[in-house]
């Protein structure tokens, strides 16, 4: 009798549920709660942040030395001339001087800019074969369309239509030390792509001679040279691993774009940067943006601890802290008005 | 319990043997749903037999006093009349489920819109620009026209954008029900001990509907009572017994009483019995000749069958369990009925046995409202005891001691305001002489050919009259445990509560009572027991009128503005002042559910604050149901015990079934089960709440972060060329919804909590949110949707015009695609992730792990995404190498984070406090309050018994039917206690209690009682 007594007791221990706390919905937890300290405090701290990070942002964005040259209006001939596409052979040099007020210190990076230019296209986008650009495999073009193979079946190497839009101008700065002597100033055209695109994503095919290696393959259709012919004088820099290849490779995000050319070799008169007086632009114009009614400019500007000039983004900061602030005294405002009769409220 | 009988010459065929070879044929009338009625012929030997609703069993019923009978299946299946009673069963779905198709397909037309859009662009862009660019990027060969590339772009979009349909929204709203569900099943609190059955949730599919809950509909008994009188009061002589009273002598409440009376002076008590006042013992011993009487009385006047299986061990079998604890009660005190014969009752008075010799048995019915027997005493005095409704006897007194009857008028008055049931009790002596007159001018009236009932009927009358009072008894319904106090608590959270119930007028009335739904503080209870249509439609007009024309000002000086008479139907429910019940009957109801009268009936209970329909069909239980629900668009929740309440239960929005009372049937029909009433208000007021708000909140943020995740990419169109380029990586478009967002907000959809469970039980207006459906509808639905573009835009603008100037810190281009993807998607896992961290009231470990974990998990993947190794494997597949590490390590981009988590987050946790410090909620004052620690006691609600003397309401009920008394002095049923008990005394006693019940489930349980047949067969 009492055997049954005790396992029915048991049984009724067993449907019994958990008094465990998740069970019960009891679990030990913070209850957040939107209290006028905390959130009043939030506001101004983040008040006080947002105000700060953007007059620093704006300070350094004020340092920075920058000039911007748009030149697909003062080479007028040269646009026109490669606005017919059976003019590819033919050269087009055009010189635009200028002149700089103020010495640009430290390092100085001279960049294209292109506008109206879509690199962010869908197809666009897509259009490359990161195989083929490993170097292990230059027959796969598969996802290249539509400049995978030419007419006559031969792949492309570099296929792709991003590839093959390459941005081929030549520019180089020549300061003029006096009226008669122009130098030309000393550029750096290796370390301006990513550690990973240089040595992990774009591959040379593993041979002696990149001719050979290439063989079975034909250029892409806008180009005038082969893709191992790109720097013959550094073959680091030559096949996919050049480095204006590589950087026009990486996509923009937006059809307004600058991307890095050069960088200022700070040798001879330039060790402190580019020092004030006349420069010109020598630019031999093969890149035609007037078809699509872009235009094409180039850069030389300085940098910052945060990178180059970004005005819009101290500004912005500054907007956010200043309204901040002065959401955070409306609300205490209105919180100190209203204490007393939420207490009232409180206390019914 | 009802009288069944078997007709005479069935009931002749006792064994097997005959029975098979009994050929008879039934014609009867087809199938319904009536279960009061049936009428039929049996054909058999040349003879026709009438049958009626006596002579039927139906299904779902429990045989009693007899161990078997012999049946003949009349209907079987479908066509039996419980099957007929049940409505069709329904796919139950919430209305949050209705709102979330509608929404869906909202979004739908939302996502066609946006490509169409989209498309327009494309095809312009294509026209204008894209033409121009063919140099660059030729268009596909099958495209011809800048048309058919908008053509194209219109589907592209539709699939980039289709993020923006929740799919995944269907699957996790399901699994947080699940969630919820477990929570009912997991909760002690809604563990009966004593039944030893935990609650249950049956359906996971609707536990955010009992966060909405407007009606409840409850069945009486099983649900609200146990089904078991006690005998709790009696008034003998003027005298009240049965008060408790402490120490002090004040009134003691529930769970401070003294010792229970001790009735060990008597070997044949009832050791269940229990009564609180040992004033009336002592009354009894010392021989107070009224005690006496008025419990020899209860000893005599009852149709109640005794067994005695040994010495000692009476058992009573009693028609109604009223009768039962007045015959028992009279047993503890000393007047013990022992056993009866046709012709004598034999009872032991305070040890001695007593045989009276019973002359006749003045049967109840529900027009005399009374009882009566005479008996000789062995002195050879002839006198008739008499018991029943106050309304009745109290007219037929002797109106001499009008003292004691106006204090025994008051007893009267003061047990019905407690919601106990009444009779009264008489006794008047017949001379010899007048009793041989009237027992021939009885006989005669039996023997009569027509009118043999109003023929008889006079005769009682006629010498029940001028009987001489003895008291007064109170039979107090047992309630289930908490019963008044969760209808209090329900009806604090706006739920109105509607009894429906099979039961008579009178019972039903006085459970209303005794479960404070009625109180004597109402201005009216309206009660409607027209025959006809015009009847009932007069009633409830009269009944609205009054509601209309009474004085506003119900004692405390509120009063509602003036309306005209002739304001139109829907207005009378917000005009009504005051409190009033409506108390309807089966038959009408009838006419009042009909298609003409509905609306009338519904405006008038609607307006009503406690409603009560009794004699109602399980059917119309049903249609009461519909109806509200119909006409309301209010959600409905059904809840009873019985078979005859799974229509009811099946109809409602939600239904509940008590478990462990009369069967499973309910149970089985149900939505969720538990066993004790009281657990309700647990059910809706503290999972239903949470369920509602953390569905609501789930389904918030669930929109919100698909719209602040997809709109990016129509954004990014614009400077796309609508070329359907997507701005984020494809893996983190796989992942987002899957992996990084989702955890957070199931973790919150299972375990937020706004405030703790104790505060919902002492605020239960925090309920009334649900009711309104106010956290989650479409307005609310159009404020996420504005925050996930908002978002949207901030996530996309504010890179975009970082990215339009910046560069990286070693001079390179910072705005590639690539980058700018990277710094989309982290911002937007940040932004998303912070604001879950806003949403999540209730952060539990499990919270914190799973909103740490998914951000962890999002820079754990997005650099493995983009590592080396992966990229050496699949070139083509992992586009993003090195991406991660080049992009996150600029500053730029950090800053641009934080900007822009900084304006997504900002204005909402502002417009949060605003909306905290301007308008808060109650759920919100009761946060503050409980941080401030001003936490105020409880209003303890006063649910205390307290005496109303304002009562002129009769506290009859007596759940007795007509027929016994003819049954015993006829000795039909002599036959089968002695028959059971040459049965049991072959078994161990105590088996038998056991083998009823368990008779009892089994044959509730089995599939097909078979109807028709009697007691004994």
């Amino acid at each position: 009798m009492t055997a049954k007594m005790k396992r029915t007791s048991e049984e009724s221990q067993s449907r019994l549920p958990d008094n465990s706390a998740l069970k019960q919905q009891q679990l030990p937890a913070y209850r957040l709660q939107l209290t006028a300290t905390g959130v009043l405090s939030g506001f101004f701290a983040t008040g006080v942040f947002c105000l700060g990070v953007g007059i620093i942002l704006i300070l350094s964005a004020k340092s920075i030395k920058e000039i911007e040259i748009k030149y697909t209006k003062i080479c007028g001939n040269c646009a026109k001339l490669r606005e017919d596409a059976t003019n590819f052979d033919k050269e087009c040099t055009c010189s635009i001087p200028f002149y700089l007020s103020e010495t640009m210190q430290g390092n100085v990076y001279m960049y294209y800019k292109l506008y109206g230019f879509y690199q962010n296209l869908y197809r666009y986008i897509l259009s490359r074969s990161n195989s083929q650009l490993l170097g292990t495999d230059l027959k796969d073009v598969g996802t290249c369309a539509p400049f995978s193979k030419s007419h006559d079946g031969t792949p492309i190497a570099p296929c792709g239509a991003i590839a093959n839009s390459i941005f081929n101008d030549t520019i180089i700065l020549s300061y003029n030390l006096n009226s008669s002597i122009s130098i030309e100033v000393p550029m750096l055209r290796s370390g301006i792509t990513w550690w990973t695109d240089k040595y992990v994503k774009f591959q040379n095919p593993r041979s002696k001679n990149l001719s050979i290696a290439f063989a079975g393959t034909t250029k892409p259709p806008s180009w005038v040279k082969s893709v191992y012919e790109l720097d013959k004088e550094d073959p680091e820099n030559n096949g996919f691993l050049n480095d204006d290849f590589i950087v026009w490779m990486r996509a923009a995000a937006f059809p307004t774009f600058k991307k890095l050319y050069r960088r200022l070799n700070r040798i001879q008169y330039f060790t402190e940067g580019l020092p004030a007086g006349n420069y010109s632009f020598n630019i031999t114009y093969n890149f035609p943006v007037t078809r699509f009614r872009g235009e094409k400019s180039v850069v030389l500007s300085t940098l910052t601890w945060s990178g180059g000039s970004n005005l819009f983004l101290g500004l912005a900061y500054t907007v956010t802290g200043a309204v901040t602030w002065l959401a955070s005294f409306s609300m205490m405002a209105i919180h100190l008005m209203l204490k007393d009769r939420k207490m009232f409220f409180i206390q019914q | 319990m009802k009288v069944r009988q078997a007709i005479p010459v069935t009931s002749e065929l006792g064994d097997i043997s005959r029975l098979a070879k009994f050929d008879g044929e039934v014609v009867c009338e087809p199938p319904n749903n009536k279960l009061d009625r049936f009428s039929g012929t049996l054909y058999w030997k040349e003879s026709k037999i009438p049958l009626s609703n006596q002579n039927m069993l139906l299904r779902g019923c429990v045989l009693r006093n007899t161990e078997w009978c012999f049946g003949l299946v009349v209907f079987a299946g479908p066509d039996t009349k419980l099957m007929q009673n049940s409505g069709r069963t329904k796919f139950k779905r919430t209305s949050i489920d209705r709102l979330m198709n509608t929404l869906v397909l909202w979004i739908f037309g939302f996502l066609v819109c946006m490509g169409v859009i989209l498309a327009i662009g494309n095809a312009i862009w294509e026209h204008e620009v894209g033409t121009r660019f063919q140099a660059y990027l030729p268009w596909d060969e099958a495209v011809d026209s800048a048309f058919f590339s908008g053509f194209l772009s219109f589907w592209s979009y539709i699939i980039i954008l289709n993020t923006v349909v929740p799919i995944s929204l269907y699957v996790s709203v399901e699994v947080i029900r699940l969630g919820h569900s477990y929570f009912i099943n997991w909760d002690k609190k809604m563990f009966c001990a004593k039944k030893r059955t935990p609650a249950e949730a049956r359906t996971t599919t609707l536990s955010e509907e009992l966060g909405q809950v407007e009606y409840v509909f409850s069945d009486k008994t099983g649900t609200l009572t146990q089904n078991i009188m006690v005998f709790s009061k009696c008034s003998v002589s003027g005298r009240s017994y049965g008060d408790v009273f402490d120490v002090l002598g004040h009134k003691a409440e529930l769970g401070e009483r003294p010792e229970p009376v001790d009735f060990s002076f008597n070997p044949l008590a009832d050791k269940k019995f229990v009564f609180w006042d040992p004033s009336l013992l002592e009354a009894v011993k010392t021989g107070d000749p009224h005690a006496h009487e008025f419990f020899r009385l209860l000893s005599l006047c009852h149709t109640v069958m005794s067994e005695e299986k040994n010495e000692g061990e009476l058992y009573y079998k009693a028609q109604s369990p009223d009768e039962g604890a007045l015959v028992t009660a009279a047993r503890n005190f000393g007047f013990v009925f022992r056993s009866r014969t046709p012709k004598t009752i034999t009872v032991h008075e305070m040890g001695t046995a007593v045989t009276y010799q019973l002359l006749a048995i003045l049967d109840f019915n529900n027009i005399r409202k009374r009882m009566s027997v005479i008996v000789r005493n062995p002195e050879g005095r002839i006198r008739l005891y008499c018991k029943g409704a106050d309304t009745i006897l109290l007219d037929r007194l002797h109106p001499s001691p009008q003292e004691l009857l106006s204090t025994t008028t008051d007893h009267l008055n003061e047990y019905a305001g407690e919601g106990l049931r009444t009779l009264v009790l008489a006794y008047k002596d017949l001379d010899e002489e007048y009793y041989g007159g009237w027992a021939q001018r009885r006989l005669q009236a039996s023997l009569a050919q027509d009118s043999r009932e109003d023929r008889l009927a006079s005769v009682y009358e006629e010498v029940e009259s001028d009987m001489v009072l003895l008291g007064a008894t109170a039979i107090e319904d047992k309630l289930q445990q908490g019963v008044p106090e969760t209808i209090a608590l329900l009806t604090l959270a706006n739920i109105k509560i509607w009894v429906l119930t099979g039961d008579k007028q009178e019972t039903a009335v006085n459970i209303g009572y005794s479960c404070k739904m009625l109180t004597d503080d109402m201005t009216e209870v309206f009660i409607v027991t027209g025959h006809t249509v015009l009847e009932v439609r007069e009633e409830l007009r009269k009944a609205r009128e009054k509601m209309l024309d009474s004085p506003h000002a119900v004692g405390n000086g509120f009063t509602c503005p003036e309306k005209r008479p002739s304001a139109k139907l829907p207005s009378v429910l917000e005009a009504v002042a005051g409190e009033y019940a409506l108390v309807i009957s089966g038959h009408s109801l009838a006419h009042a559910l009909e298609a003409d009268m509905e609306l009338e009936f519904l405006e008038t209970a609607c307006a009503c604050r406690a409603v009560i329909c009794c004699r109602v069909t399980p059917l119309q239980k049903a249609q009461v149901v519909e109806l509200v629900k119909k006409h309301k668009k209010a959600v409905t929740l059904a809840i009873g015990d019985g078979a005859n309440d799974v229509s009811m239960i099946k109809t409602a929005h939600i239904g509940v079934g008590i478990s462990g009372q009369e069967g499973i049937q309910a149970v089985l029909a149900s939505d969720y089960a538990f066993s004790q009433f009281k657990f309700l208000q647990r059910l809706l007021l503290v999972h239903g709440r949470w369920s509602y708000l953390r569905m609501c909140k789930f389904l918030c943020y669930f929109f919100y972060k698909n719209f602040a995740f997809t709109m990016v990419h129509f954004w990014f169109g614009f400077f796309c060329g609508f070329s359907a380029q997507t701005v984020y990586d494809q893996y983190f478009i796989t992942l987002y919804n899957i992996v990084y967002t989702s955890l957070p907000v199931l973790a919150m959809g299972v375990f937020d909590q706004d405030v703790p469970e104790q505060r919902s039980m002492e605020y239960p207006k925090l309920y009334e949110p649900g009711q309104l459906n106010l956290l989650f509808n479409k307005r609310e639905f159009f404020i996420c949707i504005a925050q996930g573009i908002y978002t949207s835009v901030l996530t996309f603008f504010i890179p975009y015009g970082v990215f339009a100037e910046a560069t990286r810190d070693d001079g390179s281009q910072l705005a590639d695609y690539q980058s700018f993807a990277v710094t989309v998607a982290t911002s937007l896992v940040i932004v998303v992730s912070v604001q879950i961290g806003l949403d999540t009231g209730y952060w539990t470990a499990i919270n914190h792990f799973f909103i740490w974990g998914s951000l962890a998990v999002y820079f754990a993947i997005l650099f493995a995404m983009h590592s080396n190794g992966l990229f050496d494997m699949f070139p083509n597949q992992f586009r993003f190498v090195g991406n991660a590490q080049n992009t996150l390590a600029q500053p730029t981009v950090w800053l641009t984070i934080a900007l822009t988590t900084a304006v997504c987050v900002m204005p909402v946790v502002a417009f949060r406090f605003l909306k905290l410090s301007l308008k808060p909620g109650l759920s919100d004052t009761v946060r503050y309050s409980q941080l401030v620690r001003k936490k105020q006691k409880a209003q303890h609600r006063c649910l205390r018994r307290v005496g109303r003397t304002s009562s002129r309401r009769s506290g009859y009920a007596f759940s007795h039917q007509e027929g016994f008394g003819e049954l015993i002095m006829s000795g039909k049923n002599m036959r089968l206690s002695s028959l059971a008990l040459a049965g049991f005394t072959t078994r161990s006693s105590s088996s038998w209690l056991e083998s009823l019940r368990r008779k009892k489930s089994d044959s509730a349980g089995s599939p097909s009682a078979g109807p028709d047949k009697p007691l004994k067969g």
